[in-house]
């Protein structure tokens, strides 16, 4: 790629983040990544270019998953967001009716989650 | 109009509290407010209120717990004429009064079931009936709303609906107990010297001094800010700083007695019903009042019943529920309280 794709990261785990970090800067993507909601909302409010693609867990402290994911939207329409959740009771429904373009199941593999990556923002 | 009463504190968690209410309060999106009584809820609600762009309309406080079902019904979506027998005119609901501003819901966890989904459909489709009313309104109102009540427990014991709490929770915010931050604690008292007397010409003058204030500091203030707050404000009435230090002294070593007698009841055997052992665990009681005496034997009067009940009747809720003559809601509700689990 020519310009590598800005992805910010959400999650309140810090293993999965470091992985996640890892993973994607290793692919060359520019990562920004946030462990919570509160974080992950100044980022959105202070980001002016926007990113490619968001990837957060629904399960957050204080601000939710499903809150970034309207509040994003309602900044940059367009731009595809990515929800992942855990083991069973997690509110799936509500992250869908906030609009993001695929609700991910853990755990998943990178590969694929770079996979759906790719064909969201090339969507 | 609420007044714009500010949020007191320098810990981290009020800070943190502060940095969220700047951040979320134009979203316009559920927020729930936890913490036990008297820690400050509603004036987290006012402050997201008047950060917000809806400052200026309505503020519309509703407390779930202070109205029977039928009647918060009606208190939430009004009613049409001839609703019921002596609906005569019209009356607006808190929702049509809180239009383009906020409701706040207060002690959200007492919402029986019906009204619970009646609230999720309002949250859902931003419209509502009012009784007796064939078609829906909409309403644009923004809904904070409030519990002391752990309402992830309640969920798990069948008491509070989960796609509420889900959609409710989008942003929550926990405010910490007083002992948990008593470094919050001068500040607090020095506001609210001010407010309550705004003299300050006596004796209060120069502040509490630090022999008070550390006495003030290492007290457990079991009922938050608003105890504090009447502390203060007799201390204001009475000006004696010995009387507050006695009366701070005096309700320490009655929470330490509670702690020391609640360890002696677990040593106990649970079997043992008998007067006399009885009166043994309240032996250690002696400084209590006797309300909160009466309050202990009855728990523990409640919890002997209810649990013999729910052995009988294979822990058939419903069943239990009709033979102890208190709704199935009541029962849930005593068996998380009371902490009652299956032998």
């Amino acid at each position: 790629m020519d310009k590598p794709y800005k992805l910010l990261i959400i999650d309140d785990e810090a293993e999965i983040l470091a992985t996640f970090n890892n993973f994607f800067r290793e692919k060359k993507y520019d990562v920004i990544s946030a462990s919570n909601g509160l974080d992950a909302l100044k980022l959105i409010e202070s980001e002016k270019e926007g990113f490619d693609l968001i990837v957060t867990d629904l399960v957050l402290p204080n601000i939710g998953g499903t809150a970034i994911i309207k509040i994003a939207k309602k900044k940059w329409p367009e731009m595809p967001i990515i929800a992942m959740t855990g083991w069973g009771e997690h509110p799936q429904a509500l992250a869908r009716e906030a609009q993001a373009d695929l609700v991910l199941n853990k755990p998943f593999d990178l590969f694929t989650l770079e996979k759906k990556i790719i064909e969201l923002i090339k969507k | 109009m609420p007044m714009n009463v500010p949020l007191i504190g320098v810990s981290a968690e009020i800070e943190k509290i502060r940095d969220l209410i700047k951040h979320v309060a134009d979203t316009g999106l559920n927020v729930i407010i936890t913490g036990e009584s008297g820690v400050g809820k509603e004036v987290v609600a006012q402050n997201l209120y008047h950060t917000s762009s809806r400052r200026g309309k309505p503020f519309v406080k509703i407390n779930c717990a202070a109205l029977p079902d039928g009647l918060l019904e009606s208190e939430l979506f009004g009613y049409e004429p001839g609703a019921f027998t002596g609906a005569v005119r019209k009356k607006k609901g808190r929702f049509e009064l809180a239009n383009k501003g906020v409701l706040f819901l207060d002690e959200i966890g007492e919402m029986s079931n019906m009204l619970q989904a009646k609230l999720l459909h309002v949250l859902q489709s931003g419209e509502y009936a009012p009784l007796g009313s064939e078609r829906e309104c909409r309403t644009d109102t923004w809904v904070i709303a409030a519990s002391n009540r752990r309402l992830e427990e309640d969920i798990k014991n069948g008491i509070f609906r989960k796609d509420l709490y889900y959609r409710l929770s989008t942003i929550k915010i926990h405010i910490p107990p007083l002992r948990e931050r008593p470094e919050d604690i001068p500040c607090l008292v020095d506001y609210y010297l001010k407010q309550y007397d705004p003299q300050l010409n006596r004796k209060t003058n120069d502040k509490l001094d630090e022999k008070i204030l550390s006495v003030l500091m290492e007290y457990s203030w079991p009922g938050n800010v608003r105890e504090l707050q009447n502390l203060l404000k007799r201390f204001i009435v009475m000006g004696d700083y010995d009387e507050v230090i006695n009366e701070i002294l005096y309700r320490k070593s009655m929470a330490e007695d509670l702690i020391g007698s609640e360890t002696s009841t677990k040593e106990m055997p649970e079997s043992s019903n008998l007067p006399d052992k009885n009166f043994v665990k309240f032996s250690n009681f002696s400084s209590l009042s006797l309300k909160e005496i009466k309050k202990k034997a009855t728990d523990q009067a409640e919890k002997g019943a209810i649990s013999y009940v729910l052995g009988k009747t294979n822990w058939n809720r419903s069943k239990a529920a009709k033979i102890l003559k208190i709704s199935y809601k009541t029962l849930l509700v005593k068996i998380s309280e009371l902490n009652i689990k299956a032998q």
